[in-house]
């Protein structure tokens, strides 16, 4: 077993990168995920990654230096947030079309307007159909772990896909905790040195990448690109098994679950949410409510078939979202287990939106979500959406004044105390 | 098929003064005429340097798909001539990259490594390349751009000022042919005042483009880069000289501004196109300069400068110019020059 430190989200991503023995790093500070650049640079003087840090102008310009880096066979790494991130939507679209093994840390960030600086996972989301794949991270060392398995994702040869490795910006970003850091020597025999060769400019072997390319031969590329994100789904869960073995540690493969085995009612979440959602369903369970928790570990590729596998099992869904599609008013983690399930008969599912621009999803929320999917799942009627903190709830209505009671009220929480002290 | 000088489909002509024509004016450049020893020995070198470049492999394929008098092509074919193969060569969006230099559908329009960058970040992906190289111990491969000015003066502009800012050791060459030619003459940061184009039409509330054109390579020497420099394929001896310090710099960014003729976005006769760059500089317009590491030094004396009426009845886009016009363009012209001699001194 390696070291025992305490490390904040942003260190751990540095940790992980220079774990990976990256070669080149450009990055442009945003908030949240500002102290990742200052890590990372803070590495390279200290002589502790050997690597060459680019001290880029712009997000813009340092997806497209690391692009060049591919291009001569170097392992990469960057990360960014919110505002950055759009400005590098345009290298970052096509990072994934011209198939480039880079891994990003995404610190998920509210998007403007009106002016915020805090979480929220609006960014990430909004790019989830650009290529890349996306690992969502529910604690600190998770992103340390998720770093390193990233680029055995991506370096795979039938996968050659770029990978954002999301973590929501202050909750995981700017919190602390304790972390195992893996041996270096173990690292290496996980995750060998790169060997990124696909697309090289090389004047030994000279290539043109990247040349005008008609309908036809686009269609095809375009497939192969989703036939790869399918074979994505497979070396995800043979990293994880890998990465178990090795280093003892399983923070799930597409999806990850908690208390699901007998679950009557399933709680969704996407990132940092699923932690609270761990203690509040520890405490409804004390009470005899049946209630799991799926959370989506793995956004792109979507675990369509692990998600219908195991919410077809439970009376009723409640998801809980960080972030809204304007499609028709509900979150993309709705919309997205909504879409695995098709057609098909699912039970009733119930979505609800909080923790957006930095409000938090405290204790009281979830469990205000268990309540009225449980409510639901025994027949109850309640509105497909419900905005945590806007939307009133009347639990003396609902009968579960006694339970509501429990939960206390946001952030005055005597369970929150209790998770504190 | 003939295609008269004047009918192409792709230019809109209707924006012109019905009955103007391109004057050429008779070449009286003393480039033609052997009154003086210089003269004799800039064609001496001018053989030579056509005997050197042919003797070397051109890495361009043929069969490209360039307008006929195409500036910016010889200047190509010229440059990879000279760089040899030990290149990397990045074309992003532009007249290059529409000829198919990077090739297309299977089939490579060069013989040395060639990508597209994206119309702005050029720079960034070529210093990527080069910082992975340098680390693999291979420093000897020039890593070089050949962009239009869109993207070097406008939307590539963030990506190359922090690229030279940060001391990347890369050569970018900037093709100027002063608009957006790909997509079919659209005004550019580089387009000079009152020049026509088909975003800046010649109407009774326009006389063409209304600002003055940046002054790109004056802007890179300001960088503070090891070296910059003008050139013009009309004069390829001090190109391909100028191109070969390029490539000796190892200690910062390279930039080579070069002027570049465009028989279908300024409408002048395809044959006219050697000519036409000459004027430019036999005007002063375009003065052939390099500074190295901060010395400004003329690389061509023009002995006998030509009025700038000389270049703009050469070509159809300024001939909507009254001579109020002209002669200011002429004031334009005088003030650049000073400030490019005064510079010199230092």
């Amino acid at each position: 077993m390696g070291k025992i430190d305490v490390l904040n989200g942003n260190k751990a991503a540095a940790y992980g990168a220079k774990l990976a023995r990256v070669e080149l790093l450009a990055a442009y500070p945003i908030t949240p995920q500002t102290p990742l650049v200052e890590y990372l640079a803070t590495y390279v003087a200290d002589g502790e990654i050997d690597a060459d840090l680019v001290e880029v102008e712009s997000e813009h310009s340092a997806l497209s230096v690391l692009q060049g880096g591919v291009l001569a066979g170097a392992r990469t790494f960057t990360g960014t947030s919110s505002q950055g991130l759009a400005l590098m939507y345009e290298p970052y679209i096509r990072t994934s079309t011209m198939r480039m093994p880079i891994v990003m840390a995404l610190v998920t960030r509210e998007v403007i307007s009106p002016q915020t600086v805090w979480g929220g996972q609006q960014d990430a989301v909004t790019v989830r159909e650009a290529g890349w794949i996306q690992i969502w991270c529910e604690t600190v060392q998770e992103i340390l772990d998720t770093v390193v398995q990233a680029y055995k994702i991506a370096e795979n040869k039938e996968v050659l896909i770029p990978v954002n490795v999301c973590y929501d910006g202050f909750s995981l970003s700017h919190m602390a905790e304790r972390v195992e850091l893996p041996d270096q020597e173990l690292v290496d025999q996980f995750l060998p040195a790169s060997d990124i060769s696909h697309l090289k400019l090389d004047p030994a072997k000279p290539m043109s990448v990247d040349p005008l390319t008609a309908g036809p031969m686009l269609t095809e590329f375009r497939h192969k690109q989703v036939t790869a994100m399918k074979r994505a789904e497979e070396v995800i869960e043979e990293v994880r098994q890998e990465w178990a073995e090795k280093f003892g540690r399983d923070h799930g493969g597409m999806i990850d679950t908690y208390r699901m085995e007998d679950a009557e009612i399933a709680i969704v979440c996407l990132g940092s949410p699923a932690g609270t959602a761990r203690v509040v369903i520890d405490q409804m369970r004390e009470q005899g409510i049946k209630v799991g928790m799926l959370r989506i570990r793995v956004l792109r590729p979507f675990p369509v078939e692990a998600v219908k596998q195991i919410l077809s099992k439970v009376k009723a869904i409640g998801v809980i979202d960080r972030n809204v599609s304007f499609a028709a008013g509900f979150g993309i983690s709705y919309l997205e287990v909504k879409q695995a399930f098709g057609g098909e008969k699912m039970p009733p599912m119930l979505d609800f939106i909080g923790g957006l621009g930095g409000s938090d999803v405290t204790l009281a929320n979830i469990g205000d979500a268990v309540l009225l999917t449980q409510y639901v799942a025994n027949g109850g009627k309640w509105k497909d959406v419900t905005w945590f903190g806007l939307d009133p709830i009347d639990f003396e209505q609902l009968d579960q004044s006694k339970l509501r009671k429990m939960m206390g009220d946001d952030q005055d929480d005597e369970l929150l105390r209790g998770v504190i002290s | 098929m003939g295609v008269k000088d004047g009918e192409r489909d792709n230019v809109n002509f209707s924006t012109i003064p019905k009955g103007a024509k391109p004057t050429l004016v008779k070449d009286d450049s003393f480039f033609t005429k052997k009154r003086f020893g210089f003269i004799f020995n800039e064609e001496k070198q001018i053989k030579e340097a056509y005997k050197e470049i042919t003797k070397v492999e051109d890495m361009l394929s043929p069969g490209n798909s360039a307008c006929l008098g195409c500036h910016a092509e010889l200047a190509l074919r010229t440059t990879l001539r000279i760089l040899g193969p030990n290149t990397i060569l990045a074309i992003p969006p532009g007249c290059m990259g529409g000829i198919g230099v990077v090739g297309f559908q299977g089939g490579a329009g060069t013989k040395i490594p060639v990508f597209f960058p994206l119309l702005d970040n050029t720079a960034a992906m070529l210093a990527g390349i080069k910082r992975a190289y340098r680390r693999q111990g291979r420093d000897d491969i020039n890593v070089v751009a050949f962009a239009g000015d869109g993207g070097t003066a406008d939307a590539g502009f963030q990506s190359l000022s922090g690229a030279a800012e940060r001391g990347e050791n890369i050569i970018y060459i900037c093709y100027d042919n002063e608009a957006y030619m790909n997509t079919g003459v659209q005004r550019s940061g580089t387009t000079p005042k009152w020049s026509w184009t088909q975003t800046t039409p010649i109407g009774d509330g326009s006389r063409g483009k209304s600002q003055k054109g940046k002054d790109m390579p004056m802007i890179m020497a300001q960088h503070g880069i090891p070296y910059v420099a003008t050139a013009n394929p009309s004069f390829l001896p001090d190109y391909i000289e100028k191109l070969k310090k390029a490539m000796q710099v190892k200690n910062g960014m390279s930039y080579i501004h070069l002027y570049s003729g465009c028989p279908t976005g300024w409408k002048f006769p395809t044959e006219k196109t050697i000519e036409v760059g000459k004027i430019a500089v036999e005007t002063n317009l375009y003065p052939l300069w390099e500074c190295e590491n901060g010395k400004f030094k003329l690389t061509h004396k023009v002995w006998k400068r030509r009025p700038i009426s000389d270049y703009t009845q050469s070509m159809q886009k300024y001939a909507h110019l009254s001579p109020e016009e002209i002669s200011e363009l002429q004031g334009i012209v005088d003030s650049n020059y000073k400030r490019l001699e005064k510079l010199c001194k230092l």
